[in-house]
């Protein structure tokens, strides 16, 4: 395999998984605070219940959390072990 | 220490399959829990009861109150498989923040494993609540045509239960990690406390969903009987 193909390679894998972390932590990120927005807001409003929110909340956050972190495996999947590597003899 | 040591390293093979050193780093929890519940049921006392005794108390009242507050109601019979694997996950993944040790966690064999023992449980306690008929008719639940995507919500359970746990654990590495590469001195300081918040709470969530799930497969039978 020629060495600029390499590069070339090397140059795709890295703005792609650019690309990907930024428009897959956009989605997470927004309804995470959409969550939080809503969970601040019913704590406000009844004290009371304030801990079960918190609670529920944090579970929340970590599940909804997740999907970045699919994001995140996917990209270090392209870094670290990509697939397509032995395909093109390196 | 670059971001390679992060991932798992296969140690030696035993014909052909290569033993990673995650499983040591697995013993070593092991190790951690059975001193833990030696200490605690050494000279167990009712009244007066001593600091580690409290301690493990704690979690499995605890997982009791989770289990009240998701169920709805008191099932004793699976508080200690669930305070097992949330002090297992949270012990394991905090062993990350040991400076020689690494999270067993961080390998995708464990957490896979993890998750099969989770949807086992499922599929045990389905069958001893709804009998062996009733657990394959639980299957076909709504109607028949329903079959194939059951199946498939079995596989994928097993697979983003397994994928989130691992993907936060190594997230959690592999940031402390890069941060340590750029700044050595205090500058991780702050990401690893976030990532104890996160071994802890990861712990906590594969424990809920297991709980959830453990609930479902149990279904509505417990109504009639009491």
């Amino acid at each position: 395999m020629q060495p600029d193909q390499i590069l070339q390679f090397v140059n795709v894998t890295t703005i792609v998984v650019g690309a990907a972390i930024v428009f897959g932590t956009i989605t997470a990120a927004l309804m995470e605070g959409r969550a939080v927005v809503r969970a601040f807001d019913d704590m406000a409003r009844q004290p009371s219940v304030a801990d079960r929110i918190r609670g529920i909340l944090f579970v929340t956050l970590a599940i909804l959390e997740s999907t970045a972190i699919y994001v995140l495996l996917i990209c270090l999947i392209l870094l670290f072990a990509n697939p397509f590597r032995s395909a093109f003899g390196f | 220490m670059g971001i390679e040591s992060v991932f798992p390293k296969t140690l030696f093979r035993v014909l052909g399959i290569g033993i990673k050193d995650t499983v040591f780093q697995t013993w070593i929890v092991m190790a951690i829990l059975a001193a833990l519940a030696i200490l605690a049921s050494r000279r167990y006392r009712l009244w007066e009861p001593r600091r580690w005794q409290l301690l493990v108390e704690y979690i499995v009242e605890y997982v009791e109150n989770l289990i009240i507050g998701t169920g709805g109601r008191a099932i004793p019979e699976i508080v200690p498989y669930l305070t097992t694997m949330i002090s297992f996950i949270a012990i394991a993944n905090l062993l990350g923040l040991v400076p020689i040790f690494q999270a067993p966690t961080r390998d995708l064999n464990t957490t896979l494993a993890l998750s099969f023992v989770s949807w086992g449980s499922c599929q045990y306690y389905s069958v001893k609540k709804r009998g062996p008929v009733g657990y394959l008719r639980s299957f076909v639940e709504p109607v028949a045509f329903m079959l194939p995507l059951n199946l498939l919500g079995d596989v994928s359970r097993i697979l983003s239960m397994a994928l989130r746990l691992f993907g936060n654990v190594l997230a959690a590495e592999i940031i402390g990690a890069v941060m340590f590469m750029l700044v050595p001195l205090l500058a991780p300081l702050p990401l690893n406390m976030l990532g104890m918040v996160t071994s802890v709470l990861q712990s906590l969530v594969f424990t809920v969903l297991t709980l959830v799930f453990v609930i479902d497969s149990m279904g509505s039978q417990e109504d009639t009987s009491d």
